[in-house]
């Protein structure tokens, strides 16, 4: 009897699901599938997921795309990795990767897999089986793209079309902490960060060119996945006399940091060179406002509202639309952006044959959600700068009064940043 | 008075005329007790020929590992009487040493293999030798730590590779070999497993575990034998984890992780514990029904679950043991 | 100075969380794996009854202790009963039990990190020279009162007279007519509703995520096996040797070693002394 009803339950889930997963197809000729390998019960999974079918239902809807003449639409397939979950080893990410290539005969692989580890282990499997893969969210480590620079023939099927470590210290966080250095006379940083390579990397460059600009740094606090008491580096940071805590964890236990910070009203302004809880619109109300003038750092425009290009807000609009939420996380306009890239990459080569599509990738070369998206021809790496109209832009946003306001880099910024009111005595 | 009846077990006709050299007498009794063990060979080498696709072959090669690991649980929970709950740390082991072996020291796959199976089952006994007097419950959670510690110690002293892992290690030369390697070492190890438990040295194991206290009183040295075991068992895990390695061609903290030691135990449950195949037939139900489930996303792990629950609660007695007794033994109501 | 007070706090709050697992264990040595998934599921209850169905905050946590209370009975009645006395079928059944809650809770929905409860008072104060928030402040006294009251209990009451009964000699309690299953199902009942006590307590410090569980499980057994698998006194000692541990090791070493020495605590104590700080000492039994 409990097994009738377990099995009925599975069933009509089975349903549901293929039911979800079938795209509204405008057009005709055999679907192109989009293997997308996510960790969907994840922040950094579900914003790439939704910002995928986004674009694939636009692309369908509008005909879809021309392969050689004949008008074939998008069939995305996504597969769960559990890859961010902390007891799941990266081989499970693998072999989903696997069974997209192998059993869904995907064409392009899209999105993931999210934790860098298992990305950087994807890279021999997609040029074993020659798939062309565009990273769209999570894997922010610099090693990504540096692998594909070193051997381009090996990996050239790899692209990523999100912003990664590099790029965020040396062109985002670094000018603008000096912005803010400028503006309110601020000169000490104390630093707080999570044990991960990219945080661990990110933390100690950004230490060595504050100090070298001139800046305090009061010490470094590194943090295992799963802490959750952060009494001491806050105390730390009170007891010099920091004026600006850098932040770059993305575990959920951000939360417990930031609610502690308000309440002990440290005299420091908390910067999230990426600070996963305050990225979701649901943050403010979770935490009763406490995360006011927290910056965070959601790595491509369009995750916040600003009006970097024509297409930022109408993306926005159409995303909070068709989820009913505002894009959250930092994969969103990336992942939207993906599928249109593409679309014109497979349009421009006439065909789906790898080597037409990277060459065609490689000639990219239009106005995004978040800029001008061109990719570097020697690492398969999307080209940021502070400007839409040179490259991809990044976007620092301050939570002011409840909403996410975009205050870097200046040419899009839609405010200007605050300082917490018990500082300003 | 109403006519009582009880369940009468006994023997099958076939397995009395097939005891010991009555067995040559016909191709009936040969087969009768050659048959399964026959059909398990066969089967497990025919396996990657019959996959409908790559994916599932590499989905049989996963199985194959899982099943030497499971192997190795059994045999130290239900011949030795160790629990451990620590299947993870002899993969990790091994893969690392596979992965250093191969890109830091730049030996090749056919070095690194026998490398990491020896060296690393010396590794993981040299560091579990404190924990050996232990029993029981200590035993097992001390075993569930181990992985875990290895994991943050890799991670805080960001040592071979730190979270980012070791890459770039080579993988198997010829698609065949792949696929046979770790079949071939899982059958070698099942039927060397089950001779061996049947050898005295064997039998003073199944002592250690019925009565160590009596095996003491015997002048035996009791944690050199355990350490024997410890060093067989992790001895199978690390091949497992040297072959995940040249599969997948990277080593990584990842491969500490819980899923590791939890699968085994479960296809032990499931699949009978104390049998030493019923371990691996578990492997081989659950590993391809966990793939074909992935559809369903995370329920597919709450499915895993409540089938491991029940099986616990239920059918503790495990698939194999409970196919052993039916192909064995048949049973009938006689009056009383 | 802030190595005292945050010490206490962060000793105080591992008592918490490990009391529950210990009390089940102590009385009916019963390896409660699913501690951690019951500590999740309360703090979920809570949220649901009172941010999404609007119930007035005490009641809501009131109600989820009460639930998750008598989850951990139906678990033991419907499940662990089954399997009672075989040590490594209870861990494998409990553990099973907890994966499936956890994993079934993130299948439902409860992803993302945006499930927070609100603290029970707003502010900070300065104790000592040392700013703390109120709420940690109160985590502070309830727990000391819980482990008052705890102490009060099992010394005065005669259920709880009869519970240590079973924990010291379970023959002898049965032969003066205590029911062992039902004193069980009355331990794991007990023991679940400090689970969610110490969740109502802990979680508005922070937010609620299914990862939580793996976490707090880890750090329950770690604190019960230094102390000493069966003694309750033993567990709040445990808790506060690891808690001032785990800060004097940020404080000096390095943040990153924290989680390192929490399993190092139960590896270095296992193979030492198995039976912990007070557990009692059944030499033969925990080592050859």
């Amino acid at each position: 009897m409990k097994l009738a009803k377990l099995l009925t339950v599975a069933f009509l889930t089975a349903v549901a699901l293929f039911a979800f997963c079938f795209p509204a197809t405008a057009a005709s000729g055999k679907p192109i599938v989009l293997g997308c390998p996510l960790s969907t019960a994840f922040l950094y999974g579900w914003d790439a997921e939704r910002g995928i079918k986004l674009a694939v239902e636009e692309i369908n809807a509008a005909g879809g795309v021309d392969v050689g003449g004949q008008k074939r639409p998008f069939k995305v397939e996504v597969m769960d990795t559990r890859d961010l979950e902390p007891g799941v080893p990266v081989s499970e990410a693998l072999l989903v990767v696997e069974k997209l290539i192998l059993e869904k005969n995907a064409d392009f692989i899209m999105g993931g897999p999210v934790r860098s580890e298992a990305a950087l282990a994807a890279m021999d499997l997609l040029s074993k089986y020659k798939k062309v893969s565009i990273v769209t969210t999570g894997v922010l480590t610099p090693k990504y793209h540096a692998r594909v620079g070193k051997n381009y023939d090996k990996y050239k099927y790899c692209f990523r079309i999100t912003g990664e470590a590099k790029w965020m210290v040396g062109g985002e966080i670094i000018p603008c902490l000096l912005g803010i250095g400028k503006k309110f006379n601020l000169n000490r940083l104390f630093i707080m960060i999570q044990d991960v390579a990219h945080a661990r990397a990110g933390g100690k460059i950004i230490a060595k060119i504050m100090a070298k600009k001139g800046w305090n740094v009061l010490g470094q606090e590194i943090y295992p996945t799963g802490t959750s008491d952060f009494s001491m580096g806050l105390l730390k940071a009170r007891r010099k006399k920091a004026q600006v805590i850098l932040i770059w964890m993305d575990m959920p236990q951000t939360s417990i940091l930031l609610k502690q910070w308000y309440d002990l009203k440290i005299p420091a302004l908390p910067f999230g060179s990426i600070i996963s809880a305050a990225e979701q619109p649901g943050f403010w109300k979770a935490t009763e406002g406490k995360g006011e003038y927290c910056l965070a750092n959601v790595v491509n425009a369009g995750n916040a509202p600003c009006e970097a290009t024509p297409w930022t807000m109408k993306f926005y609009n159409a995303y909070t639309k068709r989820w009913g939420i505002e894009p959250e996380g930092y994969g969103t306009s990336s992942s939207y952006m993906a599928p249109y890239v593409l679309k014109a990459a497979i349009e421009r080569a006439g065909s789906l044959d790898p080597e037409a599509v990277i060459k065609a990738l490689e000639q990219t070369d239009m106005m995004g959600v978040y800029g001008r998206i061109r990719f570097d021809p020697k690492t398969h790496q999307v080209i940021p700068s502070l400007y839409p109209k040179k490259g991809a832009v990044g976007t620092i946003f301050q939570w002011q009064a409840g909403k996410r306001v975009v205050v870097f880099p200046k040419s899009i910024a839609m405010g200007e940043i605050k300082l917490p009111p018990w500082m300003m005595k | 008075m109403a006519e009582q009846r009880r369940k009468e077990r006994i023997d099958r006709g076939i397995k009395v005329r097939a005891d010991s050299i009555y067995a040559l007498m016909s191709l009936k009794e040969i087969s009768y007790l050659t048959l399964p063990r026959l059909i398990l060979i066969v089967g497990f080498l025919l396996l990657p020929i019959l996959m409908p696709s790559a994916y599932w072959q590499r989905v049989i090669s996963i199985t194959c590992i899982y099943a030497l690991l499971a192997l190795s649980f059994d045999f130290l929970a239900h011949y030795v009487g160790l629990v451990s709950l620590g299947g993870a740390f002899f993969i990790g082991v091994g893969a690392y040493i596979a992965a250093v072996g191969n890109t830091s020291l730049g030996l090749p796959i056919y070095l690194t293999i026998p490398l990491a199976t020896l060296g690393g089952g010396l590794i993981c006994t040299l560091l579990l030798l404190p924990c050996l007097p232990l029993r029981g419950v200590y035993f097992a959670i001390v075993t569930l730590m181990y992985p875990l510690a290895m994991a943050r110690i890799i991670e805080a002293l960001d040592i071979f590779g730190g979270t980012d892992g070791i890459m770039g290690v080579a993988s198997f030369p010829v698609w065949w070999i792949e696929q046979y390697f770790v079949i071939l070492a899982l059958l070698g190890f099942l039927f060397g497993m089950r001779r061996l438990v049947n050898e005295d040295i064997g039998l003073v194991f199944r002592a250690v575990k019925d009565n160590d206290q009596a095996v003491r009183a015997s002048g035996i040295n009791i944690t050199y034998y355990k350490a024997l075991a410890v060093f067989i068992a992790s001895a199978m895990g690390c091949l497992g984890g040297a072959c995940l390695t040249h599969i997948y061609m990277w080593a990584g903290i990842s491969q500490f992780a819980l899923d590791f030691s939890i699968l085994p135990i479960a296809a032990t449950v499931i699949g009978g514990g104390g049998t030493l195949a019923g371990p691996v037939l578990g492997c081989l139900i659950l590993v391809p029904i966990s793939e074909l489930l992935r559809a369903f996303g995370t329920l597919r792990i709450v499915f895993y679950a409540a089938v491991l629950m029940g099986f616990v609660v239920f059918r503790s007695e495990g698939l194999m043991v409970y196919g052993e007794r039916k192909y064995h033994q048949f049973e009938r109501w006689v009056k009383v | 100075m802030d190595i005292l007070v945050y010490g206490i706090i962060n000793s105080i709050s591992l008592a918490l969380v490990a009391l529950g697992f210990a009390l089940v264990y102590g009385i009916s040595r019963l390896p409660n794996f699913a501690h951690g998934a019951l500590y999740v599921v309360a703090g979920f209850l809570t949220w649901s009854l009172a941010r999404a169905a609007g119930i007035n905050y005490l009641l809501s946590m009131l109600c989820a202790m009460l639930l998750t209370g008598i989850m951990g009975a139906m678990i033991y009645r419907f499940l662990l009963i089954r399997v009672r006395g075989m040590a490594i079928s209870e861990i494998i059944a409990s553990y099973a039990m907890g994966l499936a809650i956890l994993e079934g809770l993130r299948w439902w929905g409860f992803k993302g990190m945006t499930y927070t409860l609100p603290p029970f008072v707003e502010g900070s104060i300065m104790v000592l020279g040392v700013p703390v928030d109120y709420h940690r402040l109160l985590v502070v006294v309830i727990g000391a009162g819980v482990v008052l009251v705890l102490w009060l209990f099992t010394h005065q009451s005669r259920i709880g007279l009869a519970l240590r009964g079973m924990a010291q000699d379970e023959r002898a309690a049965l032969m003066l007519g205590i029911d062992s299953d039902f004193m069980a199902l009355l331990a794991m009942g007990f023991g679940s509703m400090l689970a969610a006590l110490s969740a109502v307590l802990l979680l508005p410090l922070g937010n609620i995520v299914v990862e939580e569980g793996y976490n707090i499980l880890i750090l329950a057994i770690a604190v019960c096996i230094v102390g000493g698998l069966g003694s309750w006194m033993g567990a709040v000692l445990a808790a506060f040797l690891i808690g001032f541990a785990q800060i004097i090791t940020v404080v000096y070493l390095g943040s990153h070693f924290q989680m390192v020495v929490a399993i190092l605590a139960i590896i270095i104590t296992l193979i030492l002394k198995p039976s912990g700080l007070f557990g009692k000492q059944k030499e033969l039994e925990e080592r050859v």
